[in-house]
């Protein structure tokens, strides 16, 4: 195989996908954020509602 | 059955995107005059359509919302624009890589480079224009038709090599040469891939965004009681 | 006839309003003086490649100036409740929309037309040479300009950051006319005629002016009412 240029299509399909991966990483740190306040907000509402 | 529909759809993309990996990277013989750079195209092209596609089903959810007033098809326009945003990312970057191989240039204001950059400053203003709203109907309402708005320069992205002489090269698949049908099939393939994973992540997207919103309104209830 | 009887009310509210204080006139016109001006520093006008480049800048002057004066459009209905007023007016949204279109239209292409000929002097250039292409190109892109400014105006009315969110959707969206009236103007100034290559930024300008009219006339109403 040609080895012409092989570093820069390596950087290439590298950053295609990192930016794929980084959109990814931050639906799970969404996630994760979302569920904390739902769970912190169901809490509150139960308590609320005990009381 | 969403989390299945989920699961499976990632699981097809991901066995096609190994075959296809494979399939670019051991089987493929190498292009005449580029050498290796050319196979970034498996990605460049297919992550092109895929945002197309992905800002053509925001413009139907848009103009859904305006006639229906139902909030579900502005969820689905946040989530498909972010997911399409990211591919049009990917989209100009591999581009730009490609670019400075074979042109020498980072980048280069040709109309198809010019208006695909336009897009993308267009859609990521649709997303901070949702960010400027607070108020849920405003908010639909304000970016439904900032959406079909930015939906005009699609066309001109798409059409861009036909209209004007461009410096970026004239369609390479659907453009009437004589392709390998082994390449064709792997592109192929890697669009079937990618379009899968955009609705994979968008499903995902619009699960946080129905949750975002169920979180919204609990609050606005714990404020009210 | 109702249409344009209810247009030309509108736009002369607004060209009343806004030539009784002048502010945004003023402004729009100092301002670009004021570019026009800084950037005869940024380039050495008597040089032959800055005058070929200049038609490009002039958009960019036109279009800065113009987008002070288009902002202003519907923010300011806001106080005194005007656009609450201007909203349960009996008048169609689209008749609204191209009262405060023309008007502003009237406004921006004033402030050009003065524009210009300082241009000439500062940049030594000879406008005049296709003077009603020129003012076709003018009126096509001032047009555009106009459309996308006024509805996206009333899109940012109630918005918090309006004077930075306006400009920062308002300018991706115009890069096509104002490429458009660029490359015109260039070619118009270096003294060639319309036609032939030149025709497919025409076209393009034709059709983005007719497309956006179009849209923002029948959009007017869900942005303002819903």
């Amino acid at each position: 195989m040609d080895t012409r240029n092989f570093t820069f299509m390596f950087y290439g399909f590298l950053a295609a996908w990192l930016i794929l991966v980084v959109y990814v990483l931050s639906l799970v740190s969404r996630e994760r954020k979302i569920t904390e306040q739902l769970k912190g907000l169901r809490g509150l509402l139960d308590d609320r509602d005990r009381k | 059955m969403r989390e299945k529909l989920i699961y499976g759809l990632g699981t097809i993309a991901a066995v096609l995107l190994a075959r296809d990996l494979y399939s670019i990277f051991m089987q493929l013989p190498d292009e005449a005059s580029q050498g290796m750079i050319y196979r970034i195209i498996f990605f460049h092209v297919p992550a092109a359509i895929t945002a197309m596609l992905c800002a053509g089903v925001t413009l139907i959810t848009s103009v859904g919302y305006l006639l229906t007033k139902n909030l579900k098809y502005d969820a689905i326009s946040v989530a498909v624009t972010e997911v399409g945003l990211a591919f049009l990312a990917a989209n100009l970057v591999t581009g730009s890589i490609w670019g400075r191989i074979i042109w020498g240039i980072w980048w280069t204001w040709d109309a198809r480079l010019t208006s695909a950059l336009v897009c993308w400053l267009l859609y990521a203003g649709y997303l901070m224009l949702r960010r400027a709203l607070e108020e849920p109907t405003a908010r639909a309402r304000i970016s439904a038709v900032f959406n079909i708005f930015a939906f005009v320069d699609v066309p001109i992205v798409i059409f861009s090599i036909k209209w004007w002489r461009t410096q970026h090269p004239q369609p390479v698949f659907w453009g009437g040469g004589s392709i390998d049908p082994a390449m064709y099939l792997t592109a192929v393939l890697n669009l079937v891939a990618l379009i899968l994973l955009a609705v994979v992540l968008s499903l995902i997207r619009l699960r946080q965004e129905e949750v975002q919103r169920e979180i919204d309104s609990l609050r606005r209830y714990a404020h009210a009681v | 006839m109702d249409f344009f009887r209810q247009t030309l009310v509108i736009a002369r509210k607004d060209l009343r309003a806004e030539l009784r204080t002048k502010e945004a006139i003023n402004a729009s016109l100092a301002f670009a003086l004021v570019i026009l001006v800084l950037f005869s520093f940024a380039f050495d006008p008597l040089e032959e490649q800055t005058r070929e480049m200049s038609g490009g800048l002039l958009w960019i002057v036109f279009a800065f100036a113009g987008t002070l004066v288009l902002n202003r459009s519907f923010a300011r209905e806001v106080p005194n409740d005007c656009l609450d007023a201007l909203v349960a007016a009996p008048i169609s949204g689209a008749a609204l929309f191209m009262g405060k279109a023309l008007a502003n239209f009237l406004l921006v292409i004033s402030v050009e037309l003065v524009s210009l000929p300082v241009f000439g002097i500062f940049y030594n250039v000879h406008w005049t040479s296709r003077i009603w292409s020129l003012l076709l190109v003018l009126a096509l892109g001032t047009w555009g300009l106009t459309v996308i400014g006024t509805i996206f105006s009333a899109l940012t009315v109630n918005i918090r950051l309006r004077e930075l969110m306006a400009p920062l959707l308002v300018y991706p969206m115009l890069i096509p006319v104002l490429m458009s009236a660029m490359q015109l103007t260039m070619q118009l100034i270096a003294g060639k005629p319309l036609g032939g290559e030149n025709e497919v930024w025409l076209r393009l300008m034709v059709a983005f002016d007719v497309i956006f009219t179009a849209l923002s006339l029948v959009l007017l109403e869900t942005v303002l009412v819903g």
